[in-house]
């Protein structure tokens, strides 16, 4: 019996001999938000692919609700939903014709676009053509596509970006409702809030390998540095900036000696942030 | 394959078809200006016949014959006669021996080989032997029996006046079907450049059914208007069964083409420049049934020879299944070729 409802064992894909994706092995519980982070080039939308069953894996099994997906593809295509990064509606039709085909084809006998269209905020606009729409209207129409049948596992493929505030909020409350709900999602993205914000977990995902997978607090503790910020007045009345590292044994001292000896104006602790973190495993940014 | 996916997919790609103004224009556009084309063209035949001779020996006679407004075409040979009349550049062919004038004066019954064409109509037929009867009249002064040998080259149609308008057919509705290669290859253009085809096959949906429900579309598009044409233009009034056999088993090579050119265009435009040549190229064979003599045999190597001469054997003369069963098959195995080779080159992209 297959434990989570997404395992990935050793999966491997390969470009014409270019490894992209080399030995991915982990796994996503039922009702979990796993945040899949990585540079452009990573090996992500190909992991993804490889999960909802577009491509083959070359090596490795992806297990999806239990089931194989190289053998069980359409069955379990049945019951996921697939947000893409790239806008793929129909744009000569409207909303409400998107969305009804899409549930046809998952079979769905009783369905009402207009609910689902008020609950990504598009209400009223469901009869204008897609081709009308702004980006983030779009993206809202893509996220209500994915959900439409109600699915147990979500891939979205940065749902957010390049969006208004409003729009990327919006989207961010449909991915907790959709966890609420009982989905399980698994989250490709670039925006650390968005992981950060979202995530139970994340994975950091660099040349086609996974280097490190784990709730955002355990791997601030694990390879962030926190410190503390202090701006200070000199002698000469000009202001100055210290930092005090927090996680080492002459922290106590190093703190008591800024208070004690130098005029602190402000002073306030700092976290590692996400993209801290991958640069400090990898040596590169998440945004190249 | 799911039969109700495809007709999903079938009812969306019409939808779209449909509000892509430019197929929607040339596809309600086309068929009106088709049948305008055809009522304008005159329903009666040309009565200006021109008659080949091969006569190895001089026969004053014929000169006579031409200044009373027949007109003559010499030719070198018995078989150069019989190709003309086949491609059609004559409406019969007469072959007089070189032993004919001194057969006659003998008072013997010489033999004269005529050869028809096999859509020439029966009173042509019966006037090319009276004015060979002319003709011994002419040369020996009284009236001569004349041993007259008839040989119809091709599947005999005579019986039947075929006016411009109707030679013209078998063109218009290739046309019609034609046409509709560039709506198909462009939905499936615009599916594989804008990655909607990536949404689809995510969900229950498979390949086939997207492909399946793209080629019931096109067939769709392409058969419905060119079936509708033939109704109107009364090309379904002898052998409608065959007629539209023919029209389907066209329409599937449209269906062929239409995703070959779908899956290596890149935009609308690009659909154009590759659909242009495509239907030029299949449209040819049918030049040489509205325009006879102007292509020759070699035509028989475009697929859509098999589905033209169907066509117009059938809708002008009535051919049955026996005269065309070939015909029929060779179109639907080039049909069958011809699509296997379009899924290939379509799911390779798909990848």
């Amino acid at each position: 019996m297959i434990e989570g409802a997404i395992v990935a064992e050793e999966l491997t894909y390969s470009y014409n001999g270019l490894l992209a994706v080399d030995h991915v092995s982990f796994s996503v519980a039922e009702g979990e938000i796993l945040g899949f982070l990585g540079p452009n080039g990573a090996g992500k939308t190909t992991t993804v692919k490889m999960l909802t069953g577009q491509l083959r894996p070359k090596q490795g099994r992806a297990y999806l609700l239990g089931m194989d997906i190289t053998q069980h593809a359409k069955k379990v295509q049945g019951q996921i939903g697939v947000c893409f990064e790239v806008t793929n509606l129909y744009e000569q039709m409207t909303a409400v014709e998107n969305l009804k085909l899409f549930a046809r084809l998952f079979g769905i006998r009783r369905f009402d676009a207009e609910v689902l269209l008020e609950r990504v905020g598009l209400a009223g606009r469901g009869n204008d053509r897609v081709e009308t729409y702004s980006k983030g209207m779009k993206q809202r129409l893509m996220v209500a596509r994915a959900i439409l049948n109600r699915p147990k596992v979500l891939f979205l493929d940065e749902p957010t970006v390049g969006l208004d505030p409003t729009s990327a909020e919006a989207i961010r409350n449909i991915i907790l409702e959709e966890r609420k709900r009982g989905a399980t999602v698994f989250l490709t993205t670039h925006d650390m809030l968005d992981a950060e914000k979202l995530s139970d977990r994340v994975a950091f995902m660099n040349q086609g390998k996974i280097v490190a997978l784990d709730t955002p607090h355990n791997l601030k503790q694990k390879y962030g540095r926190r410190a503390l910020k202090a701006k200070v007045l000199s002698r000469d009345g000009e202001l100055e900036d210290r930092e005090v590292p927090m996680d080492t044994p002459e922290t106590p001292r190093l703190v008591q000696e800024l208070f004690s000896k130098e005029k602190v104006v402000t002073v306030h602790s700092e976290e590692a942030t996400l993209e801290d973190i991958f640069i400090e495993i990898t040596g590169r940014g998440l945004v190249e | 394959m799911n039969p109700r996916l495809v007709g999903s997919l079938v009812q969306k790609d019409l939808s779209i078809f449909f509000r892509n103004r430019f197929f929607a224009v040339i596809t309600v556009l086309g068929i009106v200006l088709y049948l305008v084309i055809y009522f304008v063209m005159p329903k009666s035949e040309d009565a200006t016949l021109t008659i080949g001779l091969y006569a190895p020996a001089e026969i004053p006679a014929f000169d006579l014959l031409g200044e009373e407004g027949l007109e003559f075409e010499g030719v070198a040979s018995e078989e150069e006669l019989r190709q003309a009349v086949i491609d059609g550049r004559i409406i019969a062919g007469i072959s007089l021996p070189a032993d004919t004038l001194g057969r006659l004066l003998a008072g013997e019954r010489p033999t004269i080989n005529v050869f028809f064409a096999a859509d020439t109509p029966q009173e042509t037929r019966g006037a090319i032997e009276a004015v060979i009867q002319e003709l011994g009249y002419r040369m020996t002064g009284q009236s001569l029996a004349i041993e007259v040998s008839e040989e119809v080259l091709g599947p005999d149609l005579a019986g039947t006046s075929l006016p411009p308008r109707n030679r013209l057919r078998p063109l218009l509705a290739a046309l019609l079907i034609m046409v509709e290669t560039m709506g198909l290859a462009t939905l499936i253009s615009e599916e594989l450049e804008r990655r909607t085809i990536q949404a689809l096959l995510v969900t229950p949906a498979t390949a086939s059914d997207v492909f399946t429900a793209k080629g019931v579309a096109g067939i769709s598009l392409a058969f419905g208007q060119a079936a509708l044409f033939m109704a109107i233009v009364g090309g379904l009034n002898q052998k409608p069964l065959v007629v539209l056999t023919a029209l389907f088993l066209g329409a599937m090579l449209v269906i062929a083409a239409g995703f070959i050119i779908g899956a290596v265009a890149k935009d609308m435009l690009s659909v154009l420049a590759w659909s242009l040549p495509v239907i030029i190229i299949f449209v040819i064979p049918s030049i040489g049934i509205a325009f006879p003599g102007r292509v020759t045999r070699w035509v028989e190597i475009f697929p859509t020879y098999y589905f033209m001469d169907t066509l117009h054997r059938a809708s002008n003369f009535g051919a049955g299944w026996g005269d065309v069963w070939q015909n029929l098959l060779i179109l639907f195995g080039f049909d069958l070729v011809l699509i296997w080779l379009g899924v290939v080159v379509l799911r390779r992209r798909t990848r």
